[in-house]
Parts: structure tokens; C-alpha cells; sequence
């Protein structure tokens, strides 16, 4: 059987940590050369059938030399494992209608799946493969993905059921379901060396998501019966819970919609939305969880040299705003992806703006080439 | 024709009204005399004043402009007049008003951000045209907040998808060091501290130069740092007479303001010069300290390119190369001085001066405040099963709701008794 194609984003080839939930399946970051490719595809293809038997799949983020080595899931058991999940979905609790799907990037959605395929049969074809029965063999995949994407952990849960003696995957398993099926649609892109990549992985410090509890709320009665909770209708219409653990702070509104901010991980943040709501409905009321979105993202890291701001905004003018009389960081608006980032002279960075992991890994990575050029000043 | 008009040449009872040029004029018709003329500018209603009226009050273009826009179209023009900004700059000002006017938001705005929008068309008219003023000196002709200012400024900046240009310092500098009030002698001003403004301006200048490349001035406000600079330019022209004067004081004679960061900034400015004296060779022998190095900050201006590049060096490239020799070393008795990189140097610690340290800013050099622990790698899932008992932990039991009622009520009656209704 040969291997689905797979092809990795370069954020997430050189990051030794979680993947997003939600890679986006085509981003390809410049156009490579064609010899690179050449020769990196045959390195990939070599591998491919001395590991073919192989039915562990490990983290996908082992070396970047070596991008397929735990990623060779047999096509047949994973397929079985997401109808599997599928069915599990869907038994789930009707929740499917009314699940937001807005978070999927746009190629997988319905309409563009067609042109997903041809776009990525296209640039197989440009490699010098005939890939023609991966692709097909992808696109059932796709119609899986899209909705057994819905919730990631979920489908997380499923697999580690599903492979209950891995014992070579050395983190839980959220990251490595979600990346396999869906690198297996994108097309490859080429290793990347490792002396490219910046070795630094911004943290997550505040994650900011929405949930609607679908009922209206009387507020009075959540504080009065809730010890975590302040209520100040003079000064805003919500209630304000805090809960210790994930450490999280939550804005209830009557209207039945709730913010939880503070968390530092999409599953934390999930499960302090889960426990206000259980909190709203031990309070009586019959609280539901739909439409759980994660809305924004903040990560921080630190590039450990200075940098100078007044070039910075000489050369990037169009995308930075520096004003040293306002604000000692220069405002940084990166337009692919759309992420904003505070660059400070100590070399610290801030991100924000993010619906997902992987815009933060992206942006930094995007972001690192051009500091260093500011490095020797 | 008109009744009791007479003629002062030949009496004649006969005068006409006539127009020469479009100016009215009662002429004899006689003699031919003007007896009375009428203004040659259009009168306003009333015409008892005979006043002149404005291009742009006797045109219709005013009847479109709503009458705030108007009134803020005036501030921008007084604006410019009070800061002397030569006229184009009023035009574009009054171009950027007018543009940012189109969009509703600006337009729903409250008259508070109305006002401060003047202030920020004249500041991104001045800094496209490279003239120096700061958002400080803005945001004091207007009265207004800063906080306030810098959200009306961003935001239009963005609204309007504008390009300006950063500060200009060398100008900043010049136009700053000119408002000092030293350079002639005066009641407040003793003799001894009357300086020449050209040699201020271009020892200013200098320093402030040297500040920006030893990282003092990126990210920070300018204006405390040339505070600073112009303080030492000033100190080092006659430090016999001039060392006793405070940073305080010395705003105090010129009439300036002291803004509160520029003792800071003087520190670090010495500190630096401190390290450039170490390297200059009939210094070393001195002991400098803050206070005497001010006397020698000639010599050190005149060569500071290469001292700047013996007293530092890339703290980054060579932080590495430092902390391998570190650990070669580690074991002799060379301990040196507790940097985090130490010198590369190989002679002994008596002859040399300490090593360089790193060109970095200021707060990368502090140590940090606190040590961030990385955050332990966590395994939520977000879908395990919340207990029962960590749900009842935020609730209140029956007792304690009472309880807690009755004491809101205590706290209610509380309050209405020391409200009189």
C-alpha cells in the first residue's frame, strides 16, 4: 500500500510540541524549487516503502529530516476509526445541527472541495508523481475530516481508544489524529533544513472563547446561589464567575451567551466553559453547550537579542506602526495570517489575534527571518 | 432726486445716484461732484455697519458643512496659526479634517474626540512634512488626555490608511534646545551659565546620537532623553562652574519643563559615557566617577565611534563565545568580574580595564524581576468528567444564601438611612 501523500506546514515540521487541531491542509509557505522538492520526495518515497508495514503512527513531528516517520497510518484502520467516530458524533446528542463549522478553513468546505482536490492533484502532478489514487483515496477522507473535525478532542479520545497500546506516543494523543488525515489531502511540501527554523515555541498565555448556554439566565438568582460569582448590574449587565481550576474567569450574560477568558490551552478553555455551564445548570437552569468557538489566541515568546524598532518600521512600513511617544512596542499587522504582534526592543514578542494554534506558530515563524535581519544593528 | 441733498460745490439740489466701478456714489449732476461714496465690498445684511465680509461667508460652501465640522475646521486653522506652521500646512490639515469628517464614526463621535482629531490632523500634517512636534506639546495646547489622544490618533491613522513618518529627531533636538531660556543673561540666569546655542545645540546633538546607538532611546519617549542630553551638553561646556547644578534647577533657569523620566535617562547616558572613559587611555588612569566624567565628555564625544565600539560589543554573538570560554575556564583562577559573558581578553585583571559588556538595552541588562517558570505541559483533554463535588464547591448551601440575604438586606437599609430620601 503506498503512502497517502502528506504534506506539512513548515510550522508545524519544526515544532517539537502540539500541533493545531486545525492545520491549515494548504498552506504552502513560497514556492519551492523544483530540484529540492525532487530530491526530497525521493528521500520521502524511499522511506515510505522500507516503513510500509509500520502501524504505530507516532508523532508527526519528529525531525524535520525525516517528516514521515510516525505518520504512516494504515489507511484502512483510520478510515474504520472515523466512521466509528463519525457514528459516535452523530449518536452524540444532536448536536450536530447546530455545530459552527465556521472554523474550518475554507477549502474544506463543501464548495471547494472539488477545487481542493484538483489543486493539490495539480501539484502532485507537478512533483512528477502520479498520485492519482491518493487523491482519490483522499477526498472520502476529506468528507470524514469535515465533520469529524467538529470536536478535536473528541476524535482525540477516540483514537487513543483505538490504539490502546501505543506505547510510543510519548504526549496524548490531541495532536497526532487531527494532522495525520488531514496532511494526508494537502499536497507535500519540501523539508525544510533545520537551521531555517527559529527552535523557539511561543507560548499560549490567554485563550478567549464563546459559548452559547441557550437559555435566558437570571442573574440575580446566579449570584445570589453562586459563591464565585459578582454581579454589578450599575456597572456591567453580567455576572462575573471565576472558577480555580483551569484558573479561568467567565462572563455570564442573561441572554444565556458566556465569555471564559484566561485559560492557556483550547482544551483548558473547553473545560472551564464546560464547568461554568455545569455550574449554571447545578443553579437550575437548563443550561446547554452549543457553539463553542475559540474567538481569540495570545502567545508570547522571546527571540533573546534586541531589536531596532526605528528600522523596522523604516522597512516594513506598510504592515508596522511605531510610536515610541505612545507605546514602547512597535504594532506589527501581519497580513498572512492575519495575526498582530507587539515587538518590543528586549526581544520579546507578543501575538495576538489568533483563532487557532497554528496561526501563532505561523506568524512567529513568518515573523522570525525578518527580526533577525534587525539583529546586528 | 433725493429729497435735502445738496451739493457742496454749487448747491444744486440735483444729485444722482450712480455707480462708478460697482461702487455706489451721489453725484451733481451739475458740477459733476461726489457728494457721498458707497463702500467698494459687498455689506452684509444689515447695511448701517458696512462691514466687509469674507470670501467664504458670501459663497455657499459653509451652507454644506454642518456646524461642527465647521467649528472644528476653525480649531485646525487656529491650531496651525498658534504653533506658526507655514500656510500649506493649514491647507493640509484642513484636508485631513475634512477627509476624516466622511466617515460616520468620526462624525457620531463625542465632541471630546472631535477636539482631539484637530490635534492629530496637525500633528500627521507635521510629521509628513518632517516638522517636529511632539504629541506632548499637541496634547497641551488642546487640554487634552493623552490616553485619549493616542486611541483618536491610531485610529485614524488607520481609518485613513495614512503613511506617517516617524519623529525626526535632529530636528526635535534643534527646535527643543532653541526653547531654552541660556543663552542670554538675565535676572534668573546667572553669567556663568549663559552658554553659546550653537555650540549647545551641536554638543546636544551628539549626545543624543550617541544615546540612539547605544540602545537609551529606541522604545522610549524622546523628549526626556535630549532633556538629558542638552543637561550634560550644557554641564560638560563649563563643568568648573556647572557641576553644582541639578537636572531640576537647570529646567528651572531655561523655563522648561523637567519631564519625569530624564533623571533616568541622564543616569544611563553617564553610565555609558563611564564605560567609553574606561577605554580611552589618559582616563583609565583617573577613576571616574558620575560626577567628574561630565568634565571629560569633549574628549570622549570626539571619539566616540571607535570607543563605542571598544566599550561594547554585540551582546548577543559574543554572549556565546564568552560563556564557552566560561566553561574552559572554569576551573582557573580567571573568575573576572560576575558578568554573564565574560571577556575574551587574555590579560590579567590588574592591567585592563573590565571587560566589555554588552551593547544591549537597558532592560535586557536588568536582571528579571521574577524567573517565569515554563508552564508544566498539561494533559486536559477538555472533555473529562467534571465531578460533582468540584460544581458544589462554588454554590452556596441553603444557610449561607439566607445568611447572605439577610445581610445584603441589613447592608440595603444600611444605605438608604445615611441616603435622606
Amino acid at each position: 500500500m503506498a503512502c497517502a501523500p502528506r504534506a506539512l506546514s513548515r510550522a508545524q515540521l519544526q515544532l517539537n510540541s502540539r500541533a493545531s487541531p486545525f492545520p491549515p491542509p494548504l498552506l504552502t509557505v513560497g514556492p519551492p524549487p523544483m530540484e529540492e522538492e525532487q530530491t526530497y520526495l525521493e528521500l520521502y518515497l524511499d522511506q515510505c516503502t522500507a516503513q510500509d508495514d509500520l502501524a504505530a503512527p507516532r508523532s508527526p513531528l519528529l525531525s524535520p529530516v525525516v517528516p514521515d516517520d510516525g505518520y504512516i497510518p494504515n489507511t484502512s484502520n483510520s478510515e474504520t476509526v472515523f466512521n466509528a467516530h463519525l457514528q459516535e458524533v452523530k449518536g452524540a446528542s444532536g448536536h450536530f445541527s447546530s455545530v459552527d463549522l465556521s472554523f474550518l478553513p475554507d477549502e474544506l468546505t463543501q464548495e471547494s472541495k472539488d477545487q481542493s482536490v484538483i489543486r493539490s492533484k495539480q501539484d502532485i502532478e507537478e512533483n512528477g508523481k502520479t498520485q492519482s489514487q491518493q487523491s482519490r483515496l483522499s477526498l472520502p477522507r476529506e468528507q470524514d475530516i469535515g465533520l469529524g473535525l467538529i470536536s478535536d478532542s473528541t476524535l482525540s479520545k477516540s483514537h487513543s481508544q483505538a490504539y490502546p497500546g501505543d506505547a510510543d506516543s510519548d504526549q496524548p494523543s490531541p495532536e497526532k489524529p487531527n494532522s495525520t488525515p488531514l496532511m494526508s489531502i494537502t499536497p507535500m511540501t519540501p523539508v525544510t533544513p533545520v537551521s531555517e527554523c527559529s527552535g523557539i515555541v511561543p507560548q499560549l498565555q490567554n485563550i478567549v472563547s464563546t459559548v452559547n448556554l441557550a437559555c435566558k439566565l437570571d442573574l440575580k438568582k446566579i449570584a445570589l446561589h453562586a459563591k464565585n460569582a459578582e454581579y454589578n448590574p450599575k456597572r456591567f449587565a453580567a455576572v462575573i464567575m471565576r472558577i480555580r481550576e483551569p484558573r479561568t474567569t467567565a462572563l455570564i450574560f442573561s441572554s444565556g451567551k458566556m465569555v471564559c477568558t484566561g485559560a492557556k490551552s483550547e482544551e483548558q478553555s473547553r473545560l472551564a466553559a464546560r464547568k461554568y455551564a455545569r455550574v449554571v445548570q447545578k443553579l437550575g437552569f437548563p443550561a446547554r453547550f452549543l457553539d463553542f468557538k475559540i474567538q481569540n489566541m495570545v502567545g508570547s515568546c522571546d527571540v533573546r537579542f534586541p531589536i531596532r524598532l526605528e528600522g523596522l518600521v523604516l522597512t516594513h512600513q506598510q504592515f508596522s506602526s511605531y510610536e515610541p511617544e505612545l507605546f514602547p512596542g512597535l504594532i506589527y499587522r501581519m497580513v498572512k495570517p492575519r495575526i498582530v504582534l507587539l515587538i518590543f526592543v528586549s526581544g520579546k514578542v507578543v501575538l495576538t489575534g489568533a483563532k487557532e494554534r497554528s496561526e501563532i506558530y505561523e506568524a512567529f515563524e513568518n515573523i522570525y527571518p525578518i527580526l533577525k535581519g534587525f539583529k546586528k544593528a | 432726486m433725493p429729497g435735502g441733498g445738496h451739493c457742496p460745490d454749487c448747491g444744486s439740489t440735483e444729485l444722482v445716484e450712480d455707480s462708478h466701478y460697482s461702487q455706489s456714489q451721489l453725484v451733481c449732476s451739475d458740477c459733476g461732484c461726489v457728494v457721498t461714496e458707497g463702500v467698494l465690498t459687498t455689506t452684509f445684511s444689515d447695511e448701517g455697519n458696512l462691514r466687509e465680509v469674507t470670501y467664504s461667508r458670501s459663497t455657499g460652501e459653509n451652507d454644506q458643512v454642518s456646524r461642527s465640522q465647521q467649528r472644528g475646521l476653525r480649531r485646525v486653522r487656529d491650531l496651525c496659526r498658534v504653533l506658526q506652521l507655514p500656510s500649506t500646512f493649514e491647507d493640509t490639515a484642513v484636508a485631513y479634517y475634512q477627509q476624516a469628517y466622511r466617515h460616520s464614526g468620526i462624525r457620531a463621535a463625542r465632541l471630546q474626540k472631535k477636539e482631539v482629531l484637530v490635534g492629530c490632523c496637525v500633528l500627521i500634517t507635521c510629521r509628513q512634512h518632517n516638522w517636529p512636534l511632539t504629541m506632548g506639546t499637541v496634547c497641551a495646547l488642546l487640554y487634552a488626555d493623552l490616553d485619549v489622544f493616542s486611541g483618536t490618533y491610531m485610529q485614524i491613522v488607520k481609518l485613513l490608511g495614512l503613511d506617517v513618518p516617524s519623529l525626526c529627531l535632529a530636528d526635535l533636538v534643534k527646535t527643543y534646545c532653541s526653547s531654552f531660556r541660556l543663552f542670554q543673561a538675565s535676572p534668573s540666569v546667572p553669567p556663568k551659565y549663559v552658554e553659546d546655542k550653537e555650540k549647545m545645540l551641536s554638543r546636544t546633538l551628539q549626545l543624543v546620537e550617541l544615546a540612539d546607538e547605544t540602545w537609551l532611546v529606541t522604545g522610549r519617549r524622546p523628549l526626556p532623553v535630549i532633556t538629558a542630553a542638552t543637561f550634560l551638553a550644557w554641564q560638560s561646556l563649563q563643568p568648573s562652574h556647572r557641576l553644582t547644578c541639578s537636572l531640576a534647577r537647570f529646567c528651572k533657569l531655561a523655563n522648561v519643563d523637567l519631564p519625569y523620566p530624564a533623571s533616568s535617562r541622564l543616569q544611563e547616558l553617564l553610565s555609558v559615557l563611564l564605560r567609553m572613559a574606561e577605554r580611552l587611555a589618559w582616563l583609565q588612569v583617573l577613576k571616574l566617577d558620575k560626577r567628574s566624567v561630565v568634565k571629560h565628555i569633549g574628549d570622549l564625544l570626539q571619539h566616540r565611534h571607535t570607543l563605542v565600539r571598544k566599550a561594547f560589543r554585540d551582546g548577543t554573538a559574543e554572549m556565546e563565545a564568552g560563556e564557552k570560554e566560561l566553561r574552559e575556564r572554569c576551573q582557573g583562577p580567571e573568575q573576572g568580574k560576575e558578568e554573564v559573558a565574560s571577556s575574551s581578553l587574555d590579560l590579567p585583571e590588574g592591567k585592563r580595564p573590565a571587560s566589555p559588556t554588552p551593547l544591549l538595552p537597558p532592560c535586557m541588562l536588568k536582571p528579571p524581576k521574577r524567573i517565569c517558570p515554563p508552564p508544566p505541559v498539561s494533559t486536559v483533554t477538555g472533555d473529562e468528567n467534571i465531578s460533582d463535588s468540584e460544581i458544589e464547591q462554588y454554590l452556596r448551601t441553603p444557610q449561607e444564601i439566607k445568611d447572605f440575604e439577610k445581610a445584603q438586606a441589613a447592608r440595603q437599609a444600611a444605605r438608604s438611612v445615611s441616603n435622606p430620601p
